[in-house]
């Protein structure tokens, strides 16, 4: 079936409220988002450098960007000399 | 291409389209019945589709289960209903069933959606992807996974922020939010059950430290992080994206445990943990990969072959039961075992631990039949009456079991008990048929 109107969005916000925890998560990936987009903007970097770079505990760094790696944004760039960490850079989507 | 055409009769219901209900609903249209194949899931294929690879071929699992998933799609006598559940069955006296169908809105339509993924792409919100085992996020507007059937998207209501975006970018309007929960009525003449099984919930196992200690996984996150479809670019740690160079695996987590309520063998533990210790010695060259076992239980064909392969892989496998998990400060583990060898207690360390988890049967299936009583045995899988000469039949005269819904057992074993059960299905739509041609 063709809907066609593109805002059967309004009929659910009738009846059906976002909770407050689903904001916050938005709110937490969109901010987390842009630091990591921004730290990685002039240089590579690891998960690591980029845990002390954005305060924030390395295990939550690694899951957002590997979302970020799987939505196109981020992409591998080479390994450290120790063969321990990948670094990561912009992905270039032309 | 999925038929959503609601047709009130069937031949036959398959409950679950994992591996053991597509074979069994492929078998039964592929002599003229006409099946009801449902799914709690999005998408087809169960638990198998993602793995990364089968023991002890190292067949590529997708590639076996694509094509299987591909045939169920295209087949005119299959209709496939995902997101679906059957409820309230009651038998009738001429020994047919009818059921209760309710499928939950996925607000996508199917038949409209291209998977182009541009749902995807508008999408602000990242949660954790539930078929990479949280490993990383997804976005409410999503398809399951790339090789998913149907390859459609769905809309995760719960944690949509009802921004509209993938609606406005989708550029077939597929995208419903108006859909409701689908209720309907359908008579068949035979229900084939096989509701698969699901994993021990390593949590109950504290000492472990699952949950708490980042770097203790499960196997199944450990498959997802070997399969094609990973969600990082390699193996790495979850605590800090390192490389692991020393991983230890616990087996019989979750089986042949008598305080966790589970006293059995789960069957595949032994030989898919030794398939992932392979395939890691693959990935990574200089890792090293040692296994804590109680009993290898190398039973199939070519397993204790597989089982010596990856010893002269160089895999260590060490006898002794693991007492208790504890990290270090570097994300490092303590294992803390006795060494059945040496009859000492001892502790080594290991960058990443892999817990060999266990499977359970799924709960809640005798709930699904009203007037008759669908009899399970003393470990909660669907009861065989008749396990030698007839292994698919149960309690109730025209319902049959396959798969793991009646006991642990490897995809093979699966697929041959999915063959009994359509073929005693089968047998009895014939059964049927002939009655009624005699009344």
């Amino acid at each position: 079936m063709n809907v066609g109107n593109k805002k059967t969005v309004l009929k659910m916000k009738e009846k059906r409220q976002v909770s407050q925890a689903v904001k916050d998560e938005l709110k937490l990936f969109t901010k987390t988002k842009k630091a990591i987009l921004k730290a990685l903007k002039d240089n590579k970097k690891n998960v690591p450098e980029l845990s002390e770079e954005l305060n924030m505990p390395t295990d939550r760094v690694l899951y957002f960007l590997m979302s970020l790696q799987k939505y196109g944004f981020v992409q591998v760039d080479g390994i450290d000399d120790m063969d321990e960490y990948f670094y990561y850079k912009l992905k270039d989507n032309g | 291409m999925q038929d959503n055409n609601k047709v009130k009769e069937y031949d036959a219901l398959v409950i679950g389209a994992g591996i053991a209900g597509g074979e069994a609903a492929l078998n039964l249209a592929n002599v003229g019945n006409r099946v009801l194949l449902i799914d709690k899931d999005l998408t087809v294929g169960g638990k198998m589709i993602m793995l990364s690879k089968v023991f002890p071929t190292l067949d590529c699992s997708a590639c076996i289960t694509t094509p299987k998933v591909s045939e169920i799609a295209r087949h005119s006598l299959i209709t496939t209903l995902t997101s679906t559940e059957a409820s309230d069955i009651v038998q009738k006296d001429n020994g047919t069933f009818e059921a209760l169908i309710t499928t939950q809105p996925r607000y996508v339509h199917i038949e409209d959606c291209t998977g182009c993924q541009l749902c995807e792409e508008a999408c602000p919100v990242n949660v954790e992807d539930e078929y990479q085992y949280g490993l990383v996020g997804r976005k409410a507007a999503f398809i399951p996974f790339s090789i998913a059937s149907p390859r459609a998207a769905a809309i995760d209501i719960e944690n949509c922020t009802l921004c509209g975006a993938c609606e406005r970018a989708c550029p077939t309007n597929c995208i419903d939010f108006t859909q409701t929960v689908e209720k309907f009525m359908i008579e068949c003449k035979t229900v084939i059950v096989a509701t698969g099984f699901q994993l021990f919930d390593p949590t109950l196992i504290p000492r472990y430290g699952y949950g708490r200690f980042k770097n203790v996984i499960t196997s199944m996150q450990m498959e997802r992080q070997l399969a094609p479809t990973r969600p990082f670019n390699t193996v790495l740690r979850p605590s800090d994206g390192k490389i692991p160079d020393n991983i230890a695996y616990v087996l019989c987590t979750g089986s042949r445990d008598k305080t966790v309520g589970t006293p059995i063998c789960s069957q595949v533990c032994c030989m898919y943990s030794t398939k992932q210790a392979q395939l890691l010695m693959g990935a990574l060259p200089m890792a090293d990969i040692t296994l804590y076992f109680l009993h290898i239980r190398a039973f199939g064909k070519g397993f204790n072959e597989f089982y010596a392969q990856a010893q002269s892989m160089g895999v260590e496998y060490v006898k002794g039961k693991v007492a208790k998990i504890t990290e270090k400060e570097d994300g490092n583990l303590i294992l803390r075992y006795e060494d059945i060898s040496t009859g000492k207690v001892t502790e080594t360390e290991h960058d990443m631990v892999v817990l060999s988890v266990g499977i359970l049967p799924n709960q809640g299936i005798t709930g699904l039949f009203k007037n008759r009583k669908l009899e399970l045995d003393q470990f909660n899988y669907i009861s065989q009456s008749n396990p030698l000469e007839s292994p698919a039949t149960t309690s109730i005269k025209g319902v049959f079991v396959a798969g793991v819904a009646s006991a642990p057992m490897d995809i093979p074993d699966s697929i041959l008990s999915a063959g009994a059960a359509s073929s005693e299905a089968a047998n009895y739509i014939r059964q049927l048929s002939v009655k009624q041609v005699e009344v």
